[in-house]
């Protein structure tokens, strides 16, 4: 993966798992939580190479935009075995979101999963301004 | 929130109706389990399900309770046909996650020394862990008649028998499945999932039989002390989680849409007179379908390990189901409330049927005695047989505790696991354990999880399940 451990925080949940993360701006947030994820279900380096793809996600308001996205990750691993490797955004407004993303195929062997991610829930959801920058608070369900 | 709760009796707690609840909700718990209930957000998750629309007499939670998504694990709740509603989160993304027990004409202590072997045999011949796809391959057209057949579709197929069908609840099919309904993901994630556990909480575990509590129902049920029990716990893989998220997705737009005030966006829901809320329940009974085949598959799959690596027969193994049972689902069942009798719509998250004696739901064989109701442990930790009571059919809509339920969060359960070689302490104890993932087995370890005696102990005095069987595992396969 060609950033560093991803910066978040995880929510002590009783079942689930949850994370907090924080981005300068709303694109740095939403690239932000999905590496997050990323990083819950994979340990270690996803590899550069890959193939590119554009994603586009409508949503009716910032936090559901942002189940949205990361249900579709999700779903690129769930149902292509792909995993994102890098993400850019192309345009973000409140109720559509624009990417190019760089997949790289699971391999079993080289991947190390970690856990699966059944699903990403509405518990919960936040996306806010907060401190100058932006913060979301997402639920997944293991 | 802060939420007020009164002891009625040492089993029963009581939120009295505040705010925007509609009823009450009921806690069925224990002076031993209540602190740490009330250490985490699921009594708040009580009284918001208590708001829904139609929601008849109480929101119930059952002594495993702790906090999910939406509705509380550990939660039951009944709704009107008429003016209540159905909520994809009061089910859950595992769709008919459930459980079913084998029994077998095998002394454990024989098979002790075999345990390794069975357990890395059964690890190689069910697809275990994620991202695991199965040994069958469906096309849309095949996987359609998954979900409309269930457990009877894996039997056509020669993996399983009749009695299996009768053994499990609702002979593994909900009727009014519409395959019409389920989206194209689901169906594109769910084509080769279809006989694999999956992972997290999921496992497949061989057992003894350590204490029977009652052997008049134990010997209906054919359990024996000392007697080998393979136990198999998983649901409706990406098929279920994706008919799930689509339908919240949706249920969320049409909230808004008609201007519904909910306490949480994971609540989530449709009038079941609805159109979407009836598409819903369609393609929910088709998720629930594939879990019952799945496990069926698993099952067999199971069998004709034994029969290989102990190199016996059938008739010398004996590997006979005691029965099946889902505990995420929602079900159109006739109740009696008030003196009368209504069709409700009973959500049952993290909760499992319990009919008593007589109920004609029940197979013929079960029917003096009430249903196998199958509580499954963790790894490393006691699972129960119990069986179902007319109390739980008049207090609870015939519903009692799931499992263990868990205590500490998966970020605690890793820290309180770290340096620690999990296999290796549960070697010691004398269970061998097989897994795939890296960290499941830390998040999963035996001190994450309520005791599961004090659990089964508060629905027994309750009155909502009685005591039959209590089971130790001996090998366990894990994702």
């Amino acid at each position: 993966m060609d950033f560093e451990r991803p910066d978040y925080q995880i929510i002590d949940h009783t079942a689930d798992l949850g994370i907090i993360v924080k981005g300068a701006d709303l694109k740095d947030l939403f690239i932000r939580a999905a590496y997050a994820m990323m990083d819950l279900m994979v340990e270690g380096d996803i590899g550069e190479k890959g193939v590119r793809r554009e994603l586009a996600i409508q949503g009716d308001d910032l936090p559901d935009l942002m189940v949205r996205w990361l249900g579709e990750v999700l779903y690129l691993f769930e149902a292509e075995n792909l995993l994102v490797a890098k993400i850019e955004i192309t345009s973000l407004s409140e109720r559509r979101l624009e990417s190019a993303l760089t997949l790289v195929h699971f391999r079993r062997g080289h991947h190390q999963i970690t856990r699966e991610i059944k699903a990403v829930t509405y518990h919960q959801i936040s996306v806010e301004r907060k401190d100058g920058g932006w913060e979301a608070r997402v639920i997944f369900d293991i | 929130m802060d939420v007020k709760v009164k002891k009625i009796d040492e089993w029963r707690y009581l939120i009295p109706q505040t705010g925007a609840m509609k009823v009450p909700g009921l806690i069925f718990s224990s002076p031993d389990l209540m602190p740490n209930i009330k250490s985490d957000q699921s009594l708040v998750q009580v009284a918001n399900v208590a708001t829904l629309p139609g929601i008849v007499r109480h929101s119930l939670a059952m002594p495993d309770i702790h906090w999910g998504y939406g509705f509380p694990i550990g939660g039951v709740a009944a709704f009107s046909m008429e003016h209540g509603i159905v909520s994809p989160g009061g089910v859950g993304y595992d769709i008919n996650c459930g459980v079913r027990l084998v029994t077998t004409a095998l002394v454990a202590r024989e098979i002790r020394p075999r345990i390794k072997e069975l357990v890395s045999a059964l690890f190689n011949n069910i697809p275990t862990g994620v991202g695991s796809r199965g040994r069958i391959r469906l096309s849309v057209k095949e996987e359609k008649k998954v979900a409309l057949e269930g457990s009877s579709w894996a039997v056509r197929k020669g993996m399983g028998t009749e009695e299996d069908l009768e053994r499990t609840e609702d002979r593994g099919v909900i009727r009014g499945a519409d395959p019409g309904a389920v989206s194209e993901r689901a169906y594109k994630r769910g084509h080769d999932e279809l006989g694999t556990l999956g992972s997290g909480n999921h496992f497949l575990e061989i057992q003894m039989v350590e204490e029977i509590y009652d052997q008049e129902v134990a010997r209906v049920f054919n359990l024996f002390e000392g007697q080998l029990t393979v136990l198999i716990h998983t649901g409706s893989r990406g098929f279920g989680h994706q008919v799930c998220d689509d339908f919240l997705k949706e249920m969320g737009a049409h909230v808004r849409e008609s201007g519904f005030d909910l306490p949480d966006r994971q609540l989530a829901c449709a009038y079941i007179t609805s159109e979407i809320g009836k598409r819903y329940l369609s393609a929910m009974a088709c998720a629930a379908n594939y879990a019952w085949a799945n496990r069926q598959i698993i099952m067999h799959w199971t069998r004709e390990t034994f029969e290989k690596v102990l190199e016996m027969s059938p008739k010398e193994l004996k590997m006979e189901l005691l029965y099946d049972v889902c505990h995420n689902i929602a079900k159109v069942e006739d109740h009696v409330v008030d003196e009368k009798k209504v069709t409700l719509c009973v959500h049952r998250k993290g909760a499992t049927r319990s009919l008593p004696p007589g109920h004609p739901s029940l197979p013929e064989i079960y029917t003096k005695v009430g249903q196998p109701v199958l509580i499954p442990g963790d790894m490393g930790t006691h699972s129960y047989v119990l069986a179902g009571t007319h109390k739980a059919l008049e207090e609870t809509f015939g519903s009692t505790c799931h499992g263990a339920g868990r205590t500490l969060s998966r970020k605690q359960a890793i820290k309180v696991a770290r340096g620690r070689a999990i296999n290796r302490e549960l070697e010691d104890k004398g269970i061998y354990v097989q897994s795939r993932g890296k960290t499941t087995l830390k998040e999963e370890i035996p001190e994450a999880y309520k005791d599961i005696s004090l659990v089964v102990e508060a629905v027994h005095m309750a009155g909502l399940a009685k005591k039959v069987a209590r089971m130790r595992p001996l090998g366990v396969i894990k994702g």
